[in-house]
């Protein structure tokens, strides 16, 4: 059963059936909230915050639309919303630092997790616009013109802006390989 | 940089994905032999974009499962205990009733006799009930009147900090009276702290639907002199989906020394709207 047709029964009153989407969608939401934000129980939170507002609006969704597009949509206006009320949080870098720390001594790690911990730190470093596209297009798996619907602007507006986002991160990514050095 | 070279890199985003047409993935991979920026460039981004590829994806807490399947069960509940459903719920066992309507006239007496008695004794109850309900009612009015003049009282001292609780409170009402709107809205217009002015953006945000905050949100847009106010408010509007926010977006792109973060968000906000 396509997503479409699940969120149309859903749509119907057949709430339960909300489960199914949720079983194929958490782990992406969650995961999208993770890179945008670095924090993972406020991850959990958005993302279940998602599905309620799925609920909530569920006669809103239009059966001619992808389901994927429309559940980012609300996924992006769940973190905007967080954001507005939450100004003064820590700076993303800050957060991932954090979760880090936990983990091995940086000269305890491997090689590649060393890479992780500093790509990790790249990406929270990018503008947010360029963060949000990179994630969309590198980890959501969306295509660049989903994306540009996603975001209200244009395909080429998208595309140049994914170039952009890999040339910061490689530049970070390099001087922070560079001081560890 | 040659034309050509402009033309090539363009398409390197789709060379990423892999959204390319065989021709133009050999055309590229042509040129970049013969061409040493394109070949550094193409490089780059290729070996970037698979490096992120060792960024795991993470698996959430088992009470993200747990949260959710709780949330759609009492989600789920609540719709079925709604008076709605219980009423369509009533007419679907009507053939039950059918089914067991005695068929001996004694009988359907003996049962019409019953059914009045409970008739009567329901209503009685029920007209005792409604009084309770009344009283129940006024009471709550009281207290959502309370509630309206202290958000009202609080949002006219002169602490910041008081007033902030003041916009805490109104989150509280319910169905906030004119008078409540205005003075929210006179915060956010001319509060002379920025902070609270912020925050009363978040908390008219819960009556956007209400046709005096619609109006006077898209009128505090010209008068707020904060860019981040500004950017609040822009991001609400679209938000709202409120086709009449486009005049009073270009209206503000209008002015001049506008700040480059507002004009941007203003001239992405009029293509989403």
């Amino acid at each position: 059963m396509t997503d479409e047709g699940v969120m149309s029964s859903v749509k119907g009153g057949n709430v339960k059936m909300l489960a199914i989407l949720f079983e194929r969608y958490h782990i992406k939401l969650y995961n999208y909230f993770l890179r945008l934000t670095g924090n993972k129980s406020l991850s959990e939170d958005l993302t279940q915050e998602v599905f309620l507002r799925i609920l909530k609006y569920r006669d809103t969704f239009r059966h001619e639309s992808k389901f994927t597009t429309w559940m980012y949509q609300i996924g992006r206006n769940v973190h905007i919303d967080y954001l507005r009320k939450h100004k003064r949080e820590i700076p993303l870098d800050e957060q991932w630092e954090e979760e880090i720390a936990v983990g091995p001594q940086p000269e305890q790690k491997t090689q590649e997790e060393q890479d992780m911990v500093f790509l990790h730190k790249a990406l929270a470093q990018l503008t947010p616009a360029k963060k949000e596209v990179l994630v969309l297009s590198r980890f959501q798996g969306m295509k660049y013109q989903e994306i540009s619907q996603l975001l209200g602007c244009s395909l080429s507006t998208v595309k140049v802006q994914v170039h952009r986002a890999i040339k910061d991160l490689r530049k970070t990514y390099l001087n922070l390989k560079g001081g560890m050095a | 940089m040659n034309k050509n070279c402009q033309d090539y890199q363009g398409q390197f985003p789709d060379y990423l994905t892999g959204d390319l047409d065989e021709k133009t993935v050999e055309s590229i991979q042509n040129h970049v032999t013969t061409c040493t920026d394109c070949r550094g460039e193409l490089e780059e981004l290729t070996g970037t974009w698979t490096q992120l590829g060792i960024l795991p994806e993470e698996q959430p807490g088992a009470n993200l499962r747990k949260n959710f399947y709780t949330m759609l069960e009492s989600y789920r509940e609540g719709l079925e205990s709604s008076p709605l459903k219980k009423f369509f719920d009533f007419f679907k066992i009507k053939n039950i009733g059918e089914k067991l309507w005695p068929r001996r006239p004694v009988f359907q007496l003996a049962a019409v006799i019953v059914f009045l008695v409970m008739g009567f004794t329901i209503g009685y109850f029920m007209q005792l009930h409604n009084q309770n309900s009344r009283e129940i009612a006024r009471l709550s009015q009281e207290n959502r009147s309370f509630r309206q003049q202290l958000t009202v009282s609080l949002l006219n001292q002169s602490s910041p900090s008081q007033r902030l609780k003041g916009l805490m409170w109104s989150r509280q009402l319910e169905n906030p009276a004119d008078e409540t709107l205005e003075s929210l809205l006179h915060t956010l217009n001319y509060d002379p702290n920025v902070n609270v002015r912020l925050t009363a953006v978040d908390a008219l945000y819960l009556f956007s639907d209400h046709p005096t905050v619609k109006q006077g949100l898209m009128e505090s847009l010209q008068k707020q002199t904060s860019p981040m106010v500004q950017i609040a408010l822009i991001d609400l509007l679209v938000e709202m989906r409120e086709k009449k926010a486009i005049k009073s977006l270009k209206h503000l792109l209008e002015k001049n020394k506008l700040n480059p973060e507002v004009k941007e968000r203003a001239q992405l906000s009029l293509k989403l709207l």
